[in-house]
């Protein structure tokens, strides 16, 4: 555990002031690749249509589904496509899904002028009884029924069904499976205790500071300021720095310059501009102690759709000077010493939360790695690139850290796969709200949360 | 002896200035180790306390430890004051550090003194930021210019044009290709007479502030320029712009010419520097121009004027004049990275001192009209301050 082998010297400086005082270096990161090539968009283009992407995300899982299918349901079992259907025989088809809900939120229904409605307020959950899957394939839908968790489903998952149709051309569903966890990569983990930091949801830019002492806090745990000697080693074993999303605040979003008149706005300053200092100042302090690692988020200055691009470089220029600052994509995947981490900001999983049941992020980043893929829902209900090539989210290779950034409490699981894989599924809790982050050890796959707090005039301690 | 001198410092400190003295503070202060000014702090405070047991002194400590929570092991990191030092240390399974965080006279409600002590602490020590922290990394050095792509190198002159880019600018920031467009035809022109004129950057800084002749030269310019701007932009834009763009383009062109090394070659990377960061200062010039927008020239010629006597001492309170004359919050960061453009912009001598000679007269012009708008200009002020719909950007 983390500066456990601190404590006998906790008390060290409680003394007067004692010879040259130890300067603990670094522990360098001996092996650094950046593996989110796919996520990175270079021209973009926006006339193709999102059919594409569904297409290449079928043509690119089916064959492992088939697989799949067949290791589960015997290998004499017939893959048939939606269109080769015959009624009363039992087989296995392999589509994406598709949820139709009453309540998801339609832009043709809000322009729809016959139905003068005011559109609909964000709910928390927009699932309803009466929702319904739907499996299509390249050329045909057909409607599911029977084994199969409604609720639970979203859009945009691929999946193997067992079933035979029915007279009213139905499918009924007896069995379902998903892709399953990815093949293993080998492990090269080190063999000393190596830690990276996982922080997300910093929220600079928020009207309430009271999360900026602990995010001073935290940037000085982590550069060797705070702490007993004991505990200063310890930090010195963290090797990198992760933030996965959201520095800014949502706070920093009006959209007030849209609504307002011009001449009410002219002199207003976006409040993102004084959060970006602010964040800078922040990086600046990190970036000379430890390497960092900055995604974006919902909120941060960058492009809306997944996958979202690394934050420009001149909104950070204290920071960016020193090489130790890496803007990098969201979704991110990286090896780092041996150790594959991939990871998002959250929005895939928070959208997954909105459309599904499913209520525990720790279980829907479980499940999304289970069905295989990053973030079905997008396109659908979460902006994304038009894809049509590949699908740069299908989950080609089992990571050994999976993570999701703005999570709502920490939670943290070691998943065992049956050819071997080991993944470690971090939720990284929002730094804003609960002044928590995560430190992850390479060396057992380990982590524990960070908590920071200072005293308020309310507060019992 | 060097070991009394601190608990002196300190004491000056607590008692004398009543400051909040948390050991990072201390620790820049008095240029020391982070461990060794935590360790004085705690000196200072038995010391004192043995002196004199009534002394009003606070202390807040840093706890560390393991604690137990929600079935896992957490590590906890609090500040916490003196009298719930020994509660928090209840709580923990393990702790593995504590050190006094912060020695000040009065009690604190909440921790946010602390925050703000440290906050500038650092801001004023930005660049050192590690110096005494006991981690030291090696990899973290700053980028050789080689690594960092053309944004560095660009971004001394890009600020410098923020001024240019964003009066010529007049409806708003995304319009940032007209500039660039506008600068490599009047760029294109100064180049023409780029050979002509060699001199001091200083001294024709001075010039320009002061020089009332060769206005005619300054006056056959400005209808040129207003063709190519009429290429450039649409009509609308025109008529705001008519006004803005005499006397700015000159005044501009200084700005934007001045930075470029050579003009001829890198007019791609002004213009495209041009954007970026002259997008961000932009929406303060434009704010800047549009709040003088009653009286357009009269404003922009006196802010030049004010700029450029200060250009002639040190191209350094610029900014500031600007921004004592214009609005109350003129946003800062531009006068720091302008400083930094100043700074550059007299080693790449000769071609920006030819663009010079052109502007300077232009300047001139507008140091003429400096008579007639002055009173305007003071209505203007007070104007605007009353007009003034809170913080400026």
């Amino acid at each position: 555990m983390f500066s456990e082998q601190a404590a006998p010297m906790a008390q060290g400086l409680l003394a007067p002031p004692s010879a040259e005082p130890p300067t603990f270096p670094r522990v360098p990161v001996s092996g650094y690749l950046d593996c989110s090539q796919p996520f990175q968009l270079g021209e973009r283009g926006f006339s193709r249509q999102y059919a594409h992407i569904y297409a290449v995300r079928l043509a690119g899982m089916r064959p492992g589904l088939e697989r799949r299918a067949q290791s589960r349901w015997g290998d004499d079992i017939v893959l048939r496509k939606l269109s080769e259907l015959q009624a009363g025989e039992k087989c296995c088809v392999v589509g994406t899904l598709f949820k139709s809900m009453q309540l998801q939120p339609s832009i043709l229904q809000e322009i729809s002028e016959e139905h003068n409605l005011v559109p609909q307020p964000p709910l928390p959950k927009y699932i309803q009884p009466s929702d319904e899957l739907m499996l299509e394939d390249e050329l045909q839908r057909i409607k599911l029924e029977g084994a199969i968790d409604v609720q639970r489903l979203v859009t945009g998952t691929i999946l193997a069904v067992y079933g035979c149709e029915q007279d009213d051309g139905r499918f009924l569903v007896e069995d379902h499976c998903f892709a399953d966890l990815p093949p293993p990569l080998p492990w090269n983990g080190p063999s000393s205790d190596r830690f990276v930091l996982l922080a997300s949801g910093l929220g600079l830019g928020s009207v309430s500071g009271e999360a900026l002492l602990s995010t001073q806090l935290l940037v000085d745990v982590v550069t060797g300021q705070l702490g007993a000697e004991g505990e200063q080693s310890c930090a010195a074993h963290i090797t990198r720095v992760i933030l996965a999303g959201n520095l800014l605040s949502q706070n920093t979003q009006s959209r007030d310059t849209i609504n307002k008149a011009k001449y009410l706005t002219k002199k207003m300053q976006a409040a993102s501009v004084e959060a970006v200092k602010m964040l800078d100042e922040i990086l600046l302090q990190l970036c000379t102690s430890v390497p960092v690692d900055v995604m974006p988020g919902e909120f941060d200055p960058t492009n809306y759709t997944l996958p979202q691009q690394p934050l420009h470089r001149c909104m950070l220029p204290l920071a960016s000077a020193y090489a130790t600052l890496h803007l990098v994509t969201n979704p991110y995947q990286a090896s780092l010493d041996g150790v594959r981490f991939l990871g998002t900001s959250g929005q895939n999983i928070s959208d997954i939360f909105k459309y599904s049941s499913m209520d525990d992020y720790l279980e829907i980043l479980e499940w999304t790695l289970l069905a295989g893929h990053i973030s079905p829902t997008a396109p659908d209900t979460l902006g994304c690139y038009p894809f049509y090539k590949t699908d740069p989210f299908i989950l080609t290779e089992c990571p050994h850290v999976y993570f999701c950034g703005n999570a709502p409490h920490f939670q943290s699981k070691l998943l065992q796969g049956k050819e071997g894989q080991r993944v470690l599924l971090v939720t990284v809790p929002d730094f804003g709200a609960t002044q928590t982050a995560c430190l992850v050890n390479l060396r057992d796959l380990t982590c524990q949360p960070i908590t920071f707090s200072g005293f308020g005039a309310d507060s019992e301690d | 002896m060097a070991d009394e001198l601190y608990l002196e410092n300190i004491d000056e400190f607590v008692t004398d200035q009543n400051r909040v003295v948390t050991y990072k503070w201390l620790s820049y202060t008095l240029g020391v180790h982070v461990n060794q000014a935590k360790q004085m702090l705690y000196d200072y405070v038995e010391r004192k306390r043995k002196e004199n047991s009534g002394a009003q002194l606070h202390v807040t400590y840093l706890v560390a430890g393991n604690l137990l929570q929600n079935g896992h092991v957490c590590h906890k990191v609090a500040v916490v004051r003196e009298d719930k030092l020994e509660a928090m240390k209840s709580k923990l399974s393990t702790v593995s550090s504590v050190h006094v965080y912060s020695v000040q006279k009065a009690l604190l409600k909440d921790s946010s003194p602390l925050y703000n002590t440290d906050y500038d602490i650092v801001k004023t020590n930005l660049q050192h930021c590690s110096r005494f922290s006991a981690i030291r990394c090696a990899a973290a050095v700053p980028r050789t210019p080689a690594e960092a792509p053309p944004a560095p190198a660009q971004s001394p002159r890009s600020q410098r044009d923020p001024g240019a880019a964003g009066t010529l600018n007049g409806h708003g920031p995304p319009a940032a290709k007209a500039p660039p467009q506008q600068h490599k035809g009047i760029m294109g022109m100064f180049a023409a007479k780029a050979a002509a004129k060699a001199q001091d950057t200083p001294k024709e800084a001075k010039a320009e502030a002061k020089e009332a002749p060769g206005v005619s030269a300054a006056s056959s310019k400005p209808p040129t320029k207003n063709n190519i701007m009429n290429n450039f932009f649409g009509k609308a834009a025109m008529n705001k712009l008519k006004a803005n763009s005499v006397p700015e383009q000159p005044k501009e062109e200084k700005e934007v010419v001045k930075p470029s090394v050579a003009v001829a070659e890198p007019e791609s990377s002004p213009n495209t520097v041009a954007e970026k960061p002259g997008k961000k200062a932009e929406s303060a010039r434009i704010q800047q121009k549009d709040k003088k927008s009653k009286t357009k020239r009269a404003d922009r010629s006196d802010d030049e004027e004010e700029r450029d006597p200060e250009n002639v001492k040190k191209k350094r309170k610029r900014i500031k004049q600007l921004q004592s004359d214009s609005s109350d919050d003129e946003d800062v960061p531009p006068s720091p990275t302008l400083e930094e453009e100043r700074a550059p912009s007299p080693p790449p001598a000769p071609a920006p001192k030819a663009e010079l000679e052109p502007a300077s007269t232009e300047v001139a012009a507008g140091a003429r009209k400096r008579k007639r708008k002055r009173v305007l200009k003071s209505k203007m002020f007070i104007d605007e301050e009353e007009g003034c719909m809170g913080k400026a950007g």
